[in-house]
């Protein structure tokens, strides 16, 4: 019961898209429709596992004063001014009350004076941080004493630098050209090769995931 | 809490009011709320730093900065989830009386009952809370997976495999017309036919000693080792240069929060 | 009186006589009217094939007045009707040189644009002139019926692909359950895994492992599901601390149940902690901001990234770099490996992914699997051979065969 209806239903949902791919029947297609739907709506029942999970966590630290709890208080209360926002509002009376998704989206303004100032600076700084970490993996790379991270380096080196102008017009302008190239033929090859062995990967494992011969995925390797 | 710890943050505190209210005087009479907005950028301003402060090492800023960005980005990803999905698609089909409470318009259809059984579905996922019967909600999952296994079955069998065997077919040989730019300037992006045939054995042999290297079940020794070699060469040189490739324009992401620091926080006029 | 209205009825009927003969001189002065073009001929129309019905295709060819003649046919105009002489309605047009047009409707019964199924349906095409009261129509087709296809013969392609690749699965599936012994080689991605967890018990620290930002349904999460459950399992054995920060709430609940399980099966399910599988947020560098902080609060000693991963692989390799970790990644988005392959100790490189959880568990099952798709890259080189001799020797029905129709 709590093993054998899981199976049961992921080979019978599975074997149905496989099957409904080779079929564009109206009833296959109108079945598809309601399947794509339901997937939607139970991932929205699982943002409630998700926040009560944040929520959980968060207490338990400020409960049991473990180390940093002063932080979680930080997020508990960021979490439930936001939802406070994020589910009130102005109505088209000017009136505050539970209610104000309209056509221009949320409306209360404290909802997008917190997502201008707090979600948008942190997320692009986070994001940029990423031109500090690849120098500094850029520098990792240099280091290492092996040929295949010397092949990486050398081409990284070659893409990385076709636009510098120190080396004179006659070597920028092959090194653009092999460059370019590299960035055509050989990453064309490579990311093919990968692409048809992740194919095959993908399609053993869903395979064994619809067979029922997989499933990691319940909690049972 | 360390009493320099103490200082920096008292030392930072009273920049932050100094900045906001230096903003605030610089901001009056040319917008209305001038107070506030100043507040805003300046808020905006030490969040940024607080963020770049990592770079440097963990400290309280950043903890500050990163927990209040769980909470309130948690907090907005659950409430456009509740307007768009639930109130937007669900309710609209499931009761009138509650499309009527969110001022939504109610859609009757004949076969508005299905959108009962993924609530049910849903609701089953949540019994994972209880103890006892956490099980149940592996029904939801299961069909979640079970569903999505299949349809990425022949998503990926299509497009990952058959369509680039087919993408491989080049011609690896050509009515010879000559060399193109190649010896003259080397060209290698003319089309030239020596410039083409030597991109298309390199693709085709790149292909297939990648394939070999993902063999799993074959020892790599011998030809079948030296192919597998150079497809991993192959692979190296190919992240190589989508690594440097990527390199610019992350760089132009970090310019861009530079330029946020000084043209609007600090006012200068880049 | 009577003689009175016959005289103004004359003198009405000469009057109107002599504007009868002015009126054509007038109207020839203004624009010539177009004379009737020659009708489209051999109008064919037939069931559109591999699609869901509601849809029909007509064929014809052009009104001899369409660009030669008298070139006056400017557009073709499509009717279509449930009888065979009356009640024709416009359902779409083409400009002049069209000899086809695709007459898809929707399956909604309520709809304007409603084709009924199995159903005879007749329809004519008129060439139209500049004048659109000017015109001629074919002769009306029919009957017609549109009608749903249970299978797409354009996917056959797919399909024998998904039969050999089903076949050679079960094939050595069941041999491996028969005991026969598999060869792989070994994986130093694989090796890492456990002389990682090894070391994390000798250092008494922590080991983080990331599902990233995929979904539970994407094949790479599951996949980095079932080596999730070998390392919870080892973990369980040694004791040691696992930490798993989640990104999406319904990778949280598997991620649980299979930690959780995976405990059990080592026999300790006591040391299984709720709180160490956990979620954070569904925002990209939100979750990324805080498993940096985990990295460098908690100090594990192993980082382990499997499954899809985005813009934040880089940051969080490195993070975990700069904190001194044992990293172990792998995922089957190409873009991210070049920095995964830079900053991390091993990489599980796309394929090497999937291989992983049969490698880990060494279950002949699972290493059946592993068989079965290395026959089929077999059969890729050997297609891919033949279709490069097909194309340099120009035998194009080789390559037609691999012609998918989506």
């Amino acid at each position: 019961m709590k093993r054998q209806i899981p199976v049961l239903l992921v080979f019978v949902f599975g074997v149905f898209m496989i099957f409904q791919y080779f079929s564009p029947h109206e009833y296959s297609e109108w079945i598809y429709k309601f399947l794509m739907d339901w997937i939607y709506i139970i991932g929205i029942f699982a943002m409630a596992l998700g926040i009560w999970s944040l929520i959980h966590v968060s207490y338990d630290k400020i409960k049991n004063k473990r180390h940093d709890w002063g932080y979680s208080v930080v997020t508990l209360a960021a979490l439930f001014i936001m939802m406070f926002f994020g589910i009130t509002g102005f109505d088209e009376n000017g009136e505050w009350g539970f209610y104000f998704m309209t056509q221009e989206g949320l409306t209360n303004p404290m909802f997008r004076n917190f997502f201008n100032h707090i979600l948008v600076p942190i997320e692009t700084t986070m994001f940029s941080l990423l031109a500090f970490f690849i120098s500094s993996a850029a520098y990792r790379a240099f280091r290492a004493r092996n040929v295949l991270a010397t092949m990486l380096l050398v081409s990284a080196l070659v893409v990385m630098l076709r636009f510098n102008p120190y080396f004179g017009e006659a070597v920028g302008l092959y090194m653009n050209k092999i460059a370019a190239w590299l960035l055509n033929v050989p990453n064309m090859a490579a990311k093919r090769a990968i692409l048809i062995g992740i194919g095959l990967g993908m399609v053993g494992t869903a395979l064994k995931v619809v067979l029922g011969i997989e499933r990691g995925y319940m909690g049972k390797g | 809490m360390k009493k320099t710890t103490l200082i920096i943050m008292a030392g930072v505190t009273v920049l932050f009011l100094l900045s906001w209210i230096i903003k605030a005087l610089a901001l009056e009479g040319m917008q209305e709320d001038y107070i506030k907005k100043a507040f805003l950028v300046t808020f905006s301003a030490f969040l940024t730093l607080s963020i770049l402060s990592f770079l440097y090492r963990d400290n309280p800023f950043y903890k500050f900065a990163e927990h209040l960005f769980v909470g309130v980005s948690a907090a907005f990803w659950m409430s456009m989830g509740f307007w768009s999905t639930i109130v937007g698609n669900l309710i609209p089909r499931l009761s009138q009386n509650l499309s009527v409470f969110f001022k939504v318009h109610y859609i009757p259809g004949d076969f508005n009952f299905r959108f009962y059984i993924p609530v049910i579905l849903g609701l089953l996922l949540l019994m994972r809370l209880s103890r006892n019967y956490g099980w149940i909600s592996r029904w939801s999952l299961a069909f979640i997976v079970g569903t999505t296994a299949g349809l990425n079955f022949i998503r990926y069998l299509r497009s990952d495999f058959i369509k680039q065997i087919s993408a491989t077919f080049v011609p690896l040989l050509v009515d010879w017309q000559g060399t193109g730019h190649f010896f003259s300037n080397l060209d290698l992006s003319a089309s030239g036919q020596l410039v083409m045939m030597l991109a298309n054995w390199t693709i085709f042999l790149g292909v297939m000693s990648g394939i070999i290297y993902f063999f799993f079940s074959k020892e790599h020794t011998g030809m079948f080792g030296r192919a597998s070699r150079f497809g991993i060469w192959v692979l190296m040189i190919t992240f190589g240069a989508s690594f440097g490739y990527t390199v610019m324009g992350r760089i132009s992401l970090l310019v861009g929060r530079i330029t946020f620091l000084f043209r609007d926080w600090l006012g200068f006029n880049i | 009186m009577r003689y009175i209205l016959i005289i103004f009825s004359l003198i009405l009927i000469t009057f109107s006589a002599v504007i009868g003969q002015v009126d054509p001189v007038v109207t020839d002065s203004l624009a010539p009217v177009p004379a009737p073009p020659a009708p489209v001929t051999e109008v064919a129309v037939s069931d559109k094939a591999n699609d869901h019905g509601h849809a029909l295709i007509i064929e014809w060819k052009r009104s001899l007045d369409d660009g030669a003649g008298s070139n006056a046919v400017m557009l073709y105009e499509i009717f279509r009707s449930e009888f065979p002489d009356s009640a024709f309605k416009m359902v779409g047009s083409v400009p002049l040189g069209n000899e086809r047009f695709e007459d898809i409707g929707t399956i909604e019964k309520e709809s304007r644009d409603y084709i009924p199924d199995n159903t005879n349906l007749y329809y004519r095409v008129d060439a139209v002139t500049i004048d659109p009261v000017v015109r001629t129509s074919s002769e009306v087709y029919g009957p017609v019926q549109s009608y749903s296809n249970w299978f797409h013969k354009g996917r056959v392609p797919v399909l024998t692909a998904v039969l050999i690749f089903g076949a050679l699965m079960v094939y050595f599936v069941s041999v491996a359950r028969k005991g026969t012994e598999l060869y792989v080689r070994p994986l130093a991605g694989i090796a890492a895994v456990d002389d990682a967890i090894g070391r994390a018990t000798e250092m008494g620290r922590p080991i983080l492992y990331i599902l990233g930002l995929g979904t539970a349904d994407m094949i790479s999460t599951i996949a980095s599901f079932t080596i999730l459950s070998r390392v919870a399992k080892q973990v369980a054995e040694y004791q040691t601390e696992l930490i798993v920060p989640c990104y999406d709430p319904i990778v949280m609940t598997v991620a649980q149940e299979v930690v959780k399980s995976s405990y059990l099966d080592a026999g300790h399910p006591d040391n299984y902690k709720e709180d160490s599988v956990f979620y954070i947020t569904t925002n990209q560098f939100a979750y990324v901001a805080a498993v940096n902080g985990i990295m460098l609060r908690d100090l594990p000693a192993t980082n382990v990234y499997m499954g899809k991963f985005y813009a934040e692989s880089l940051i969080l390799a490195e993070t975990g770099a700069v904190a001194g970790s044992i990293q172990i990644a792998g995922t089957d988005e190409v873009g991210q490996l070049p920095f995964f392959i830079v900053a991390c100790d091993y990489t599980l490189i796309g394929e090497e992914l999937y291989a992983a959880s049969a490698y880990l568990g060494r279950e002949p099952i699972m290493l059946g699997s592993l068989k079965a798709q290395d026959y089929a890259k077999a059969a890729v080189i050997v297609l891919m051979i033949l279709g490069l001799l097909a194309i340099n020797v120009h035998l194009n029905a080789f390559i037609e065969i691999f012609k998918v129709v989506d």
